[in-house]
């Protein structure tokens, strides 16, 4: 009996998330009617299999819907309506490249993408409710080791293309970084955090460099990893997040300056040794310079928003299939030419409110892991997203990467639903709680949790007998 | 399955007259749609702000400024492309040029006309069945120069060099500027562009044209004072009117878009010995040379080069005594191979490099501004040769062995000696303004060899085209090639006394230039002459 009326109270308490995901259901069978309607004009025969991907992604939203409220969740509810969103839009963008095209009907694996996201989304929110998600600080270095390692196996056994380097089957295993890199840096961060705060007292700019060592030496193999693969984007991806996690954890920030100066002196030395990110940088600059070579994607890209103009030529009627590698990197570029300028303004809100979650998750939450685990995935989405916006609006360099939710690409797609179901794993709330909601209550280890003033720390003492001997030529300067 | 029934009777609607509109509808709602869906989360977020402990702190409000400023400033930016992208030439004219999407405005903007120097009208857009279409009323006639703008192959010659402004979007006349982006916004406008006027004289292109008859050749003619190009016809050519993919695939008979005038390169045979006659007067070559029927050659293991005075004697099986001592300007009258072999050789290597670059041989000078370089007018190219290679160098001098020359640089030499040695740059546009392209030789040096140029034609190899009508200087050129009967060239300049024309003329395997290119040039010049009288 306790358990059906926890049940009903969680039927109720969701009932804002469940009128989001119909209506956000009914926006996308709007939009898969006028790409049905324009691919029936277009003359390609319609058989009954091609509204299955709008059937499994509703199936795929009530599924989800009933399985959060069948676990009692109290997690975000908004978060998941922008994710099932962001996704229906990314299920039209690509229904519209051609995705599902062909015969083969149930078989196609393009229509398991989506509701296997959604299904990764919901057992990680699942597996980490209730506070679970704070064992994951316990793998501290079996994340960084398997970071390290999947770099490492990748580079011996993937095969180049177009400079990158994948592994079988074109799969781009470097995704899974964007989670294993974050749950290290946030469990390296909230046993550190204190003594990564502690700067130098005399020389203010002089970072903690014993705290701070293991964190550098880590990154440096990371990055030269990452640089051997030619991964930019990762690489501006994570090291962002590092630098955003770094201040949150500490207040402290310097490590923003000195973060500022490695990524210009990295940057430099970027431009000046390799060619290809010098090309890249002219491409960007003046595409114009050679408008059918390095200038072609972007410029096509552009010609095809311009082409849409305010409102667009409605989905399915535009030519995207002109702009080259448009299912993935460019699928921005599509929304731009068949949804107008305005459909870009409306993607770019779902993802800003996406982020506000993500920074409201790491504000509520009630452990320093958990903060730093949100705050670094957020930080994660919000650079991918404006690294792809911006180099497909020429506003950046092209860095190559794709847009989460919407862009073409399984394990891109499946690493972002699995940090959004850590980012809803942790908005669920701390363990123990009565099934209640969140903003009843109150904070009671919030008292009693506070270290009382502690003794003076063991090592003080030690440290000492090193000043007396700083203090005579620090007279003598002046 | 239930699916099969509601399928058809969408296909059917689908296939209705009312699918247009009701898409529209469909789009519209699947907007209203996404903002309904925007409003229900803000009207629950700011519901949620109000709760206690749930506002953003400095942690929370400061990342999301950041972030929202930067999404702010992404969409900004694009839209300077998406929405205003016509304030971008280059963007614009890249569009037209690469651009397949039939539905992108920048292909219904009716663009400017391109019009001669007296207002013929040489290229304009014209709209039938709501689409604009470029045509180009006289053909083929002004193929190379107007060129073509089409969407599916691009933008060449003045349409694409001038493609900014002929869509309108000269970057200082912001007010129409705003007027465009309007019109391209609501997308059914016809936008206007601004017209584009020519140096080139309709009249004079015709008869250029009309004189080479079937002839393959080119014909530049020139204003000396300040290089305005007033004829640049060549034959064969395409239609601009007619392009298709057949035009740019493989070689075509004749090669017609090849742009003779500017790109062609041709042994320029006897004319060349103009460059050399100046290179002679600078050097301060004076006396003469002896010229004997059995020709010169630098050594025995050589052919002697003769003159073809041997060749047309030998040819009516008589003998010919050869010129004997001839001086500059005699051997330029009478064209003599034999002198300006030897001529060349007595200079030497270090002469004929420095004629080469002071005459601006192997360099491309821009007709339009820009940078494309199909644009461009190559000048030729001089051949480098061994210091031991007399043989080369005596050949070189008579404007044959492995020396080319384009019809458009010799215009500019003839130019050149009309303009007291200093050349202009040759121009298109009528609003570009003249500018010298380099002095290719002393005045004196100029002043000297005019007067020789009019001796050619008054008593040399050119006398054939010397009238009452107008006193005409220049020289004939009949090239050996390896392709079949000589090329046959004249350039020159008229009046002799004070020149406000040049000319060169090419017909391909014409013969003498006497016979075929100097007629040419001489009706040419005539009328170009009674033309600027008449106005």
């Amino acid at each position: 009996m306790n358990a059906a009326a926890g049940l009903a109270a969680t039927w109720d308490l969701r009932q804002g998330e469940r009128e989001l995901l119909l209506s956000c259901l009914g926006c996308i069978a709007l939009g898969f009617v006028l790409v049905l309607g324009s691919e029936h004009a277009a003359g390609r025969q319609l058989t009954a299999s091609a509204v299955l991907p709008l059937l499994i992604y509703g199936l795929s939203l009530i599924g989800l819907h009933l399985a959060l409220v069948l676990l009692r969740f109290r997690g975000d509810q908004v978060l998941t309506a922008v994710v099932a969103c962001l996704a229906g839009f990314g299920l039209l963008a690509q229904y519209r490249m051609g995705a599902f095209a062909g015969t083969l009907g149930v078989d196609n694996p393009e229509l398991y993408l989506i509701p296997a996201g959604f299904a990764a989304m919901l057992l990680t929110a699942a597996a980490g409710a209730n506070g679970r998600y704070r064992w994951l600080a316990k793998g501290l270095w079996l994340w960084a080791g398997v970071s390290l390692v999947l770099l490492v196996v990748l580079l011996v056994t993937g095969t180049r293309f177009r400079g990158a380097v994948y592994a079988l089957g074109f799969t781009t295993p470097t995704e899974v970084l964007k989670i294993t890199v974050i749950l290290g840096l946030a469990a390296y961060l909230e046993q550190h955090a204190r003594a990564l705060a502690r700067w130098h007292p005399r020389f203010p700019l002089l970072p903690p460099l014993r705290a701070l060592w293991p964190l550098l030496v880590f990154w440096m193999l990371l990055l030269g990893l990452l640089a051997l693969q030619r991964d930019l984007g990762m690489i501006v991806i994570l090291s962002v997040t590092l630098l955003v996690v770094l201040v949150r954890a500490t207040g402290r920030v310097g490590y923003l300056g000195y973060g500022l100066l490695a990524a210009a002196g990295v940057g430099a030395l970027v431009l000046t040794f390799f060619a290809h990110g010098q090309r890249r940088v002219e491409a960007w600059l003046d595409p114009f310079q050679d408008p059918t070579g390095d200038g072609w994607q972007i410029l096509q890209g552009l010609s095809g928003m311009y082409a849409g103009g305010l409102w667009g030529e409605g989905f399915g009627n535009g030519s995207p299939e002109y702009t080259p590698i448009a299912r993935s990197d460019f699928i921005y570029a599509v929304i731009g030419e068949e949804l107008g300028f305005l459909g870009c303004v409306l993607v770019a809100l779902f993802f800003l409110i996406l982020v506000q979650r993500g920074i409201m998750i790491a504000g509520q939450a009630r452990t320093d892991f958990g903060r730093l685990l949100a705050a670094g995935l957020t930080t994660v989405l919000a650079v991918q997203t404006l690294l792809n916006l911006g180099g497909v609006t020429k506003a950046i360099p092209l860095t190559g990467i794709t847009l989460p939710f919407i862009s073409h690409g399984g394990a891109s797609l499946l690493t972002t639903f699995t940090a959004v179901g850590l980012l809803l794993a942790i908005s669920d709330g701390p363990p123990g709680a009565a099934r209640r909601p969140a903003r009843t209550v109150k904070r009671p280890p919030a008292a009693g949790a506070t270290p009382p003033p502690a003794p003076a720390p063991a090592p003080r003492p030690v440290e000492r007998p090193a000043r007396p001997r700083r203090r005579p030529a620090a007279a003598k300067t002046p | 399955m239930t699916l099969s029934t509601p399928l058809p009777l969408f296909g059917a609607l689908v296939d209705s007259a009312a699918w247009p509109a009701l898409r529209i509808i469909l789009h519209l709602a699947f907007f209203a749609a996404a903002v309904i869906i925007l409003w229900r989360i803000w009207t629950r977020l700011a519901g949620a702000k109000a709760r206690p402990g749930q506002t953003l702190q400095l942690f929370g409000a400061l990342p999301l400024a950041v972030v929202a400023a930067a999404f702010l400033g992404v969409l900004l930016y694009q839209a300077s492309w998406h929405l205003t992208g016509l304030f971008r030439p280059e963007f614009v004219a890249f569009m037209q040029s690469h651009d397949r999407r039939e539905f992108n405005p920048a292909h219904r903007i009716q663009r400017g006309r391109i019009l001669d120097r007296h207002g013929q009208v040489l290229a304009e857009s014209q709209e039938r069945d709501g689409r604009v279409y470029r045509v180009y009323p006289y053909g083929p006639a002004f193929a190379h120069t107007v060129g073509y703008s089409d969407p599916r192959f691009g933008a060449i010659g003045a349409e694409a060099a001038a493609n900014a402004q002929l869509n309108g979007a000269t970057p200082e006349a912001l007010a129409s500027w705003g007027e465009l982006g309007r019109q391209l916004l609501t997308k059914d406008k016809r936008p206007r562009g601004q017209d584009l006027k020519l140096t080139l004289d309709a009249e004079l292109q015709l008869l250029a044209l009309q004189r080479l008859g079937s002839r393959h050749g080119a014909v530049v003619l020139l204003r000396p004072a300040d290089g305005a190009l007033l004829v640049l016809a060549n034959n064969p050519a395409f239609d601009p009117n007619r392009l298709s993919p057949g035009l740019f695939s493989g070689p075509a008979a004749g090669t017609p878009l090849l742009n003779r005038a500017t790109q062609g390169l041709y042994p320029p045979g006897s004319v060349f010995k103009v460059v050399l006659a100046a290179a002679a007067i600078e050097s301060g070559f004076s006396g003469t040379l002896p010229c004997p029927a059995g020709g010169y050659t630098t050594s025995s293991r050589y052919p002697p080069i003769r003159d073809h005075d041997y060749y047309t004697a030998a040819k009516a099986g008589r003998t010919w005594g050869g010129h004997g001592n001839l001086n500059l300007t005699t051997a330029l009258v009478e064209s003599s191979n034999v002198f300006f072999a030897q001529l060349g050789v007595r200079l030497g290597h270090d002469s004929f490099v420095g004629a080469g670059e002071r005459f601006q041989f192997d360099r491309q000078v821009r007709l339009y501004p820009g940078t494309d370089r199909y644009g461009n007018l190559s000048t030729g190219r001089l051949p480098r040769f061994a210091r031991n290679d007399l043989y080369g160098l005596a050949q070189a001098s008579i404007g044959q062995g492995r020396v080319l020359a384009t019809p458009g640089h010799l215009a500019t030499i003839a130019a050149a000696v009309a303009n007291q040695g200093l050349a202009m740059r040759p121009r298109l546009l009528a609003q570009e303004a003249p500018a010298p392209l380099g002095r290719y030789m002393a005045e004196p040096t100029a002043a000297r060899l005019a007067e020789m140029l009019r001796k050619v034609v008054t008593t040399g190899t050119g006398r054939g085209i010397d009238g009452p009508q107008l006193a005409i200087a220049g020289k004939t050129g009949t090239a050996q090639n390896p392709r079949g009967a000589a090329h046959s060239w004249f350039i020159g300049f008229a009046p002799a006394a004070a020149p406000t024309l040049a000319v060169a003329v090419l017909v391909e395997h014409g013969g003498y230039g006497s016979s075929a290119a100097a007629p040419i040039a001489r009706d040419l010049l005539l009328k170009a002459m009674e033309l600027e009288n008449a106005r």
